[in-house]
């Protein structure tokens, strides 16, 4: 069985942090990391791997510094790593993202089935999965929890419906999506941060993908992003002292402040 | 003006104990928030000759803050930072109110929002130059989280990478303190030595206190027993570790350092104990500048594997490898990343000579990842503690027995034999971890009654001879508090303990204040 994990670099943290002199956006440098769902998503491939034979492949687009995502990847159990690369890539919204790893999925080869994280924890939006699927013309199943077998061509799963749990299944191949209750996903040892390092790893451009640029990167996507900016947010705890009646009296003071 | 002392009602039952579980007597408690409030607490406790014992996060388990009568002065209101201070080296320190507690301390520095209402223009231009800087990190981590940064100081707490950075004394650069009868002491390090073993000590009012300290060598090891004393010594370092005996510590300056670029951790495995005792010392001998060096005993490893299969809680614990009798956790600090690769794979070749296999291993190179290994720390102290709790309803005299002692380097072998011979002789249960790379192991024995429980304070008084004998400290990093007076008076003996309670009276005659910590009031 070939599986397909798909990861995506995130930021290590969702706080934003402004200088208090001049106002602007603090960029904290701290390390970026794999988007956690897409970590259950590699604990999950492996696992089957392990059980079943066969082999993992881990992908994604972005920065060329996302290789060290790729080998940790790889560290984890993943057997071969692709980085889609390019400066035509960037700036993508998620459809001109999902043309992009579905031409590079196919250059990778046959597979059996691709697994997500349900969705990235920058973005949100939880649409890369599905519209892969739809780029690649196989069906798709989204936030699986559980799954149950994979055999004669069909793949069984538990997810969370709309009206609660529910058995799913899907032929061959397919996309999940998958949530953080799947696994609990496991730590490299040793052997496996060595093999990291020599596994095979191929990087590919804009050129060595079937896509056609104007449909990649910033040119390709529908979404324009017109303004972003840190919501305000004011917060002051303020211990009132004194009897009830002068506390009371405090109170009604700072009520009347705010309304007024 | 008023009196701040307080009847000590049922409602303020928590304040007559800590994390030690026993339980003391007061009949006021004070809750000052201002250096001034603690001086008018004091003053009035010295007027009245009404014993103080002064109070943290009453997180330490030496009962150091558990009150022997007399008036409570809680200074877990005191929360603030008072200022910044941008240091030559590019650094920068921060001035605290003792009641500030250690995890949002880390919360603050991590996330660069301190509350800096009214800090004066100095402190605001350096905290505009923390904001800018890069990341920085207060390095001791004792594992409680909900110390605050006055008891650290007073009790000198660790953790394990202190094994790296030094204790808390390391990294504190100025003090503020009240004594008992009021007066006000203020003391930056590098400014005031003793002369010998004489000293004198102005205060703030223009008074000075002389004095002469006791005449006893420390242990060259991680140490936190009794008072600090040296010849020529930085006269700061005789209020760090000083159990709440000398003075109210009003104010820390708590220096930060560079947050390395990387954290690694790894958790190796191993069939044996000795294997693991041979790969601490290969660590220490050959991977330079290794943040910390921890140990986990297969009783240890067995509690883990009972929690995380039986407890929800714990399910996330990463999973101990099948015939594991030991664990040895390494935590790697690096600004560049090859450099830190190669003393990885450096850690992979001494665990395979010294009987373990690479497979056998967890690496933590991912903060989700290193939280887990600290998870894993933590849940073997928070498991016993919760097994000791079962316990105690069985019977009421039970509590855990954790040794807290450290031997030079060279004895880590030997004591590691001592506490074998003396567990395997008496046939009590125990689970031992804690920070092998200082040679300082936390034996806890888990009693099953009250008779276990005598039998181990017994052995555990057995131990601070034996360690006293190798040249060890009986306490190395939660202090002595009240639990261990006893053990002082092995370590150091009757005429240094006069030393010791001479020197207190310099700073409080009466003998109020943190009445029967590191040795008792005399004539009890």
């Amino acid at each position: 069985m070939r599986i397909v994990v798909c990861i995506k670099q995130v930021p290590s943290t969702n706080e934003v942090r402004l200088d208090p002199e001049t106002h602007t956006i603090l960029r904290d440098g701290r390390q970026s990391v794999v988007n956690p769902f897409d970590a259950h998503a590699i604990e999950e491939a492996v696992r089957w791997k392990e059980a079943r034979g066969g082999s993992v492949l881990a992908v994604s687009m972005g920065i060329p510094a996302v290789e060290e995502l790729l080998r940790d990847a790889l560290a984890r159990g993943a057997d071969e790593a692709v980085l889609l690369t390019d400066r035509a890539f960037a700036g993508a919204d998620t459809l001109a993202t999902s043309r992009t790893l579905a031409a590079g999925i196919r250059r990778a080869g046959p597979f059996d089935l691709i697994l997500c994280g349900k969705m990235a924890v920058d973005g949100d939006t939880a649409q890369i999965g599905p519209e892969l699927a739809e780029q690649l013309g196989i069906p798709h199943l989204t936030d699986v929890d559980a799954i149950l077998s994979v055999e004669e061509g069909r793949v069984t799963v538990s997810r969370r419906g709309e009206n609660g749990p529910e058995t799913a299944q899907a032929a061959l191949p397919a996309l999940l999506t998958l949530t953080r209750e799947i696994n609990v996903p496991r730590m490299p040892d040793l052997t496996g941060v060595r093999r990291s390092l020599t596994a095979p790893f191929v990087r590919w451009g804009a050129d060595d993908l079937d896509v056609d640029p104007a449909r990649c990167g910033l040119k390709g996507s529908p979404t324009q992003v017109v303004r972003t900016f840190v919501p305000r947010r004011e917060r002051e705890t303020v211990f009132l002292e004194g009897a009830p009646a002068q506390q009371a009296a405090q109170m009604l003071e700072i009520v009347r402040e705010v309304l007024s | 003006m008023g009196s701040l002392l307080r009847e000590l009602t049922g409602e303020y039952e928590a304040y007559l104990r800590d994390e030690s579980h026993t339980v003391g007597r007061a009949d006021w408690i004070a809750f000052p928030r201002t250096e001034e409030e603690v001086a008018r607490v004091l003053r009035e406790a010295w007027e009245r000759d009404i014993p103080v014992t002064l109070q943290g996060g009453r997180t330490g388990i030496s009962a150091g803050c558990v009150p022997h009568g007399g008036v409570v002065v809680s200074l877990s209101r005191m929360t603030r930072a008072e200022g910044c201070r941008a240091l030559d080296d590019g650094r920068f320190s921060f001035l605290l109110q003792p009641g500030v507690v250690l995890s949002e301390l880390g919360k603050w520095v991590e996330s660069k929002r301190f509350d800096t209402r009214g800090w004066d223009g100095e402190s605001l231009a350096a905290y505009g130059g923390f904001c800018r800087a890069g990341e920085f990190f207060f390095s001791p981590d004792p594992t409680e989280r909900s110390a605050c940064i006055g008891g650290m100081a007073a009790c000198n707490a660790s953790g394990a990478r202190s094994y790296c950075y030094g204790p808390v004394r390391d990294h504190i650069l100025s003090l503020r303190a009240v004594l008992m009868d009021g007066r006000t002491v203020a003391l930056r390090r590098g400014e005031r030595f003793a002369r010998g073993l004489d000293f004198e000590l102005p205060c703030e009012d223009g008074s000075v206190l002389r004095g002469r300290l006791p005449g006893y060598a420390m242990p060259a090891t991680k140490n936190t027993s009794g008072y600090y004393c040296a010849p020529d010594m930085d006269l700061m370092d005789l209020f760090i570790g000083s159990d709440g005996t000398l003075a109210a510590l009003t104010q820390v300056e708590a220096a930060l350092l560079p947050l390395p670029a990387f954290q690694w951790c790894v958790n190796a495995y191993f069939m044996e104990e000795g294997q693991a005792i041979a790969f601490v010392k290969a660590v220490r001998d050959s991977v330079p500048k290794a943040a910390a060096i921890e140990y986990f005993d297969g009783d240890a490893l067995n509690i883990l594997r009972r929690q995380r299969a039986e407890n929800p809680a714990f399910a996330a614990l990463p999973p101990v490898p099948d015939g594991a009798a030991a664990a040895v956790c390494v935590e790697l600090h690096d600004d560049d990343r090859a450099s830190i690769q190669e003393r990885l794979f450096r850690l992979g070749e001494q665990l395979t000579a010294a009987g373990g296999r690479e497979e056998n291993t967890q690496v933590a190179r991912t903060a989700a990842d290193v939280a887990a290994l600290k998870f894993f720390r933590h849940a073997v102290p928070e498991s016993v503690n919760m097994l000791i709790a079962q316990r105690k309803k069985l019977d009421p005299v039970i509590t855990k027995l954790g040794t807290d002692m450290a031997v030079p380097d060279d004895r880590l072998e030997e004591v590691v034999a001592l506490y074998r011979r003396g567990l395997a002789e008496t046939g009590l249960q125990s689970a031992v971890w804690g920070h092998a790379g200082n040679n300082h192991l936390h034996v806890n024995i888990l009693p099953r009654n009250g008779d276990d429980y005598r039998r181990g304070k017994a052995l555990y008084a057995d131990w601070a001879r034996a360690v006293t004998g190798m040249g060890g400290a009986v306490s190395s990093e939660h202090a002595v508090g009240k639990a261990k007076a006893d053990f002082l008076e092995i370590m150091y003996g009757p005429e240094h303990i006069a030393g010791m309670r001479a020197l207190k009276r310099v700073f409080d005659p009466k003998g109020l204040l943190g009445q029967d910590n590191l040795f008792t009031k005399e004539g009890n």
